[in-house]
């Protein structure tokens, strides 16, 4: 693929590879999936998930230690208390996987017709399990440790977010937030590479994941309010930005950032290896780079709290004060 | 025009996409926050955003405009 032009190359197709392709792999994330899900709803003990019913059950973070409880007012709170996290319905929910299977398949047919099967289903595929075991990853971490990737800035730590509203799961990520990740990031870098032809991947990947950051500026403040609720954050980090903490809109921009690397070079590990290794190879690097992006958080947190330090601040900031 | 863009449709779903996201996903959801004075208004910070989508879905047009139909 030329690095410059990222929509015209159509992959030629390996019929029998491409079918023994798509059964293994949509057939692994199938299961996945359904034992997720059953898992979420029939043995919520096992990865402890948070009711949606009984608010004061919560622990790491309890209720008290979220974001948005110091935003609510009393009464607010008395809601949640009495009646659990509000628009937790089956219309409410079943819209929201319609919505999102309906956008996805929106995106997969433009790929498609682009790219070809294989590269639309690695594109598929690839962004659904590397957000998807991300997320899943920071949530379970959070909840079982009751830490972040941050030490505390004149508050403790009460563990990372999860999600409360979901049809199907992978893992504890919503199947709708995982194909979310794949239109999102689909789309964000394809039109990165419209507006700015003649740039490089680096230059594309990096505006893709700034649409997308900025287009999250907006989604995370409406959907974590107390009227949705969608995900719920808990306190600790030091930088947050309209109530949402700084790791969420560095998460949303390397995520994208990242995946838009691996994915577009992909075509040429095929020229180099083959098709087969070249797939295996891009779900190994994958997986690994999730570790990465895990990782980097560390660092990433230890830095910005250490010039926090320095710069005297001694509470966690809140940017615009008073939201 | 909208017979041109309708017939070339799929070209279309990238943008078509992040403007259901933006409009159910953001807008119509900041219509249900009550007790939150200005997070509809907060939506202009998507504006960068919004522009760089529309430059590109204007970009795509006017390459069908010069390279004819694409799902002929």
């Amino acid at each position: 693929m030329k690095e410059n032009s990222p929509a015209t190359v159509f992959m030629s197709s390996d019929k029998e590879f491409d079918k023994k392709f798509a059964f293994v792999a949509y057939g692994l994330l199938i299961l996945i999936i359904l034992f997720s899900t059953y898992l979420h709803y029939y043995q919520p003990q096992v990865l402890n998930v948070p009711s949606n019913v009984d608010v004061s059950t919560w622990k790491n973070p309890s209720f008290e230690h979220t974001c948005i409880y110091g935003r609510m007012t009393e009464a607010e709170k008395a809601k949640i208390r009495s009646e659990g996290i509000p628009g937790n319905t089956i219309p409410e929910i079943l819209f929201m996987e319609i919505f999102a299977l309906f956008v996805a398949w929106l995106c997969f047919s433009h790929a498609r017709k682009h790219y070809g099967i294989w590269m639309a289903s690695c594109f598929l595929i690839g962004s659904f399990v590397f957000t998807g075991l991300q997320e899943s990853a920071w949530i379970l971490f959070g909840r079982f440790t009751g830490r972040s990737a941050m030490q505390g800035l004149g508050e403790a730590v009460y563990g990372t977010y999860w999600f409360t509203k979901g049809g199907l799961w992978f893992i504890e990520t919503p199947v709708s937030v995982c194909l979310g990740w794949f239109y999102l990031a689909y789309s964000c870098v394809w039109i990165a590479g419209k507006a700015f032809t003649k740039k490089s991947l680096l230059w594309r990947a990096a505006v893709g994941g700034l649409i997308a950051m900025g287009l999250d500026l907006w989604t995370d403040p409406v959907v974590t309010s107390p009227e949705l609720m969608s995900w719920v954050w808990a306190t600790g980090d030091f930088i947050r930005v309209l109530g949402i903490p700084q790791t969420n809109f560095v998460g949303w921009f390397l995520l994208i950032f990242c995946f838009a690397f691996l994915w577009e070079w992909l075509p040429g590990w095929e020229e180099k290896w083959g098709r087969a290794k070249a797939t295996n190879n891009f779900f190994l690097i994958l997986v690994g780079m999730d570790i990465v992006v895990l990782v980097f958080q560390v660092p990433w947190c230890f830095i910005l709290r250490s010039i926090l330090v320095l710069a005297g601040v001694d509470h966690g900031l809140l940017i615009p004060q008073g939201w | 025009m909208l017979s041109k863009i309708w017939k070339n449709r799929l070209e279309f779903y990238p943008f078509l996409c992040m403007y259901l996201f933006w409009f159910l996903g953001s807008f119509v959801s900041s219509l249900r926050v009550e007790n939150r004075p200005g997070i509809v208004a907060l939506g202009l910070i998507t504006i960068p955003s919004l522009t760089l989508i529309t430059i590109a879905a204007v970009k795509t047009y006017k390459e069908l405009l010069l390279t004819g139909d694409t799902n002929e």
